[in-house]
């Protein structure tokens, strides 16, 4: 069999915490040095480990999908991947020529015209003179930027810097290919041209390790996916089990989740507080996870200690990074705060839902509709998880799932 | 060291982006150009001119003053601009070593080469004057050649060693200019060898950079060969200080990204 293309053994890495000015200037080295002599083998420096013994190794044309929340290391994992630092302990190899579509545009400089900035990022990334004048024209017309390619970049707009700086970076033609927040880049019809362009590498047996918030473009493109955790590997596997994993982590955390019974604390200095959140299926039984086209009740339970007529509540939903993706106010006749209330249940029933396979949160909060001042906010109140067939990122971007019909009318 | 030659001939064409990048940058909206080139060792040879010959009488090995300091002068003003460029080159490059790896000595070499792009224009200067002056160039000026190749080494040992503290310790940018200035008056750039007494000479030659100042104007306006015991020590200095600049350097390199 032949050898891996990636491997890495135990990989950590350490950064050292240094307390506000984050550059030692010589006097903090002398006066660490004397504070060493004075207090022996004290430690006087935080550690932080960005990475906790990461292994796994990677074969010729796999895709790898690498998924974390914000801080777990993927950064780190992919400064260590493309060689921009070291692990601290551990080791790592990596066989063949390396590209990273990672912080595209990085080596622009503003002053310089678009041709001589294409010559000078792509000789950053490892190409040739000759090699960047060859491939120059499909750069240019790839970054669709033919006509301002003698401006200089700092005319751009920060759209066309994104757009030639990915063109660079994808014509690189490397063995191995780092990717980072491919769809972060330009509209919707670039962001078309970045997806072909990665499924023309995964068919040319490439070999891809790729970051993305988008969990759709994961699973669409990777067959194995690793899991960051606070730097160390929570889980590798088959794409689809690590991201639903995944999913269902991120979406339990901070939320009560199911009826815990009690009474939950009001804040008792707020005119007007909410309280539990609890979802249930169509029996009242608590439950977050539904198929498609299931009924959804949404109980709130509120208290307010005098009476408000116009108080309305707003129940909205977001997906995994907290987009929104509506929101269902109460009419102003369906809620009527007349009196002080000890505890009032507001019952919002969706029925169906039209959300694709995923996980999302619910917020809540409580407003005046006049002065728009919030009584109440709950944030990720509870969660919803949907199952069922998973749009892919080609199909469908996007997490509601329309009724439809499709027909020939010619 | 073989090997570091190896390496950044590997890179050259890298090594001439970055170069092409800092020449076309530095002279990008600018009035005069590359004019600027000349003007700053042009500008000094006047207030030397004016300090140490009009007022102060230095004597200048029996040439007009203004052709024996800007002789001077040019070699100096290329020590010192590619001295600070290369110091500060790691810093001034952050952003790309924080996030891409390319062989991080390709920018000292390319700070080196568009500061010898200045030093060709401030050259074109200097054979005007030596028209106006009417002073004769003889054979011995292909010494300039090894002089410029010494000097160059020695560049490159020094920036390895200072921009990879830069990095750590920022001190260093702000002792630069102080440095470079006393450095300056430790050579013989405004005033002959002469001047210093027989007695500190040899002390006085351990700058490996007097030799080398010194050489120019021997070949360039006197006809002579360099001071070659000199500039034999100079030579040795040089080449230990960039054999332990290299290893300072690659060992120091690995860790940039995560403290620039």
């Amino acid at each position: 069999m032949a050898q891996p293309v990636i491997e890495l053994n135990n990989v950590s890495k350490r950064y050292r915490l240094r307390r506000g000015w984050h550059v030692k200037s010589i006097r903090d080295e002398v006066e660490r040095l004397a504070k060493r002599l004075i207090m022996r083998g004290a430690p006087t420096r935080d550690d932080f480990w960005a990475l906790k013994d990461v292994t796994f190794a990677l074969e010729k044309g796999e895709v790898l999908g690498l998924v974390g929340r914000n801080g777990a290391g993927k950064s780190t994992l992919l400064k260590i991947l493309s060689h921009v630092t070291v692990p601290t302990t551990g080791s790592f190899v990596a066989r063949g020529r390396l590209g990273a579509l990672i912080e595209i545009g990085a080596g622009f400089h503003p002053e310089l015209t678009g041709r001589e900035n294409v010559f000078l990022n792509g000789s950053i990334m490892g190409m040739s003179r000759r090699e960047v004048q060859e491939k120059f024209d499909r750069i240019v017309a790839f970054a669709e930027i033919e006509r301002f390619i003698d401006t200089p970049i700092k005319h751009y707009s920060s759209g066309q810097q994104m757009r030639l700086g990915f063109s660079v970076a994808a014509h690189v033609d490397p063995e191995i290919l780092l990717i980072d927040e491919i769809l972060a880049v330009g509209d919707a019809s670039f962001q078309a041209k970045c997806l072909n362009k990665l499924a023309e590498l995964k068919e040319d047996d490439k070999t891809i390790i790729l970051v993305s918030h988008n969990l759709s473009n994961i699973t669409d493109y990777a067959k194995r996916v690793v899991w960051l955790d606070g730097g160390s590997v929570r889980m590798i596997g088959e794409a689809n089990e690590v991201v639903d994993a995944y999913l269902e982590h991120v979406t339990s955390d901070g939320v009560t989740g199911e009826a815990k019974g009690s009474e939950s604390t009001f804040d008792p200095d707020r005119d007007l507080a909410i309280g539990e959140v609890v979802v249930r299926n169509r029996d009242e039984v608590v439950q977050d996870r539904f198929d498609r086209g299931e009924t959804v009740l949404i109980d709130v339970s509120y208290a307010a200690r005098r009476a408000m007529p116009g108080a309305v509540f707003v129940v909205s939903i977001q997906d995994l990074h907290g987009y929104p993706l509506g929101g269902i106010a109460t009419d102003p006749d369906s809620v009527k705060v007349n009196a002080a209330v000890e505890h009032g249940v507001l019952r919002l029933k969706l029925d169906p839902i039209l959300f694709t396979k995923g996980a999302y949160t619910l917020s809540v909060h409580a407003m005046d509709p006049v002065t728009k001042r919030y009584y109440d906010i709950r944030r990720r109140a509870a969660r919803i998880l949907v199952d069922g067939h998973r749009a892919t990122s080609r199909e469908a971007s996007g997490h509601i799932h329309y009724p439809h019909q499709w027909e020939h009318i010619r | 060291m073989l090997e570091a030659i190896r390496n950044t001939w590997r890179h050259r064409d890298l090594i001439v982006s970055f170069t092409l990048r800092d020449i076309k940058a530095r002279y990008k909206q600018t009035g005069l150009g590359v004019t600027w080139a000349i003007v700053q060792p042009l500008s000094m040879m006047v207030v030397f001119t004016l300090v140490f010959s009009v007022f102060a009488k230095v004597p200048s090995d029996g040439l007009p003053y203004p052709i024996f300091a800007y002789s001077g002068l040019i070699f100096w003003t290329f020590f010192a601009n590619s001295l600070t460029g290369g110091t500060l080159a790691m810093v001034a490059n952050s952003p790309l070593i924080r996030k891409i790896y390319f062989p991080r000595e390709t920018l000292l070499v390319s700070v080196l080469l568009a500061s010898t792009f200045d030093l060709g224009i401030a050259l074109l200067l200097f054979a005007a004057m030596f028209l106006y002056y009417k002073v004769a160039l003889t054979i011995t000026v292909l010494w300039m050649f090894p002089l410029l190749a010494l000097q160059m080494l020695l560049t490159l040992g020094v920036t390895g060693l200072s921009s990879a503290a830069h990095v750590n310790y920022r001190d260093i940018g702000h002792a630069l200019p102080l440095l470079t200035q006393l450095w300056m008056f430790a050579t013989p750039v405004a005033y002959p060898i002469q001047v210093i007494p027989e007695w500190l000479r040899p002390l006085y030659m351990l700058n490996p950079m007097a030799p080398i100042i010194d050489g120019y104007r021997r070949a360039f306006l006197l006809g002579q060969a360099p001071d070659l015991p000199a500039l034999a020590v100079s030579a040795a200095i040089t080449v230990a200080l960039s054999a332990l600049a290299l290893a300072v350097f690659k060992r120091a390199e690995l860790t940039f990204a995560d403290v620039i």
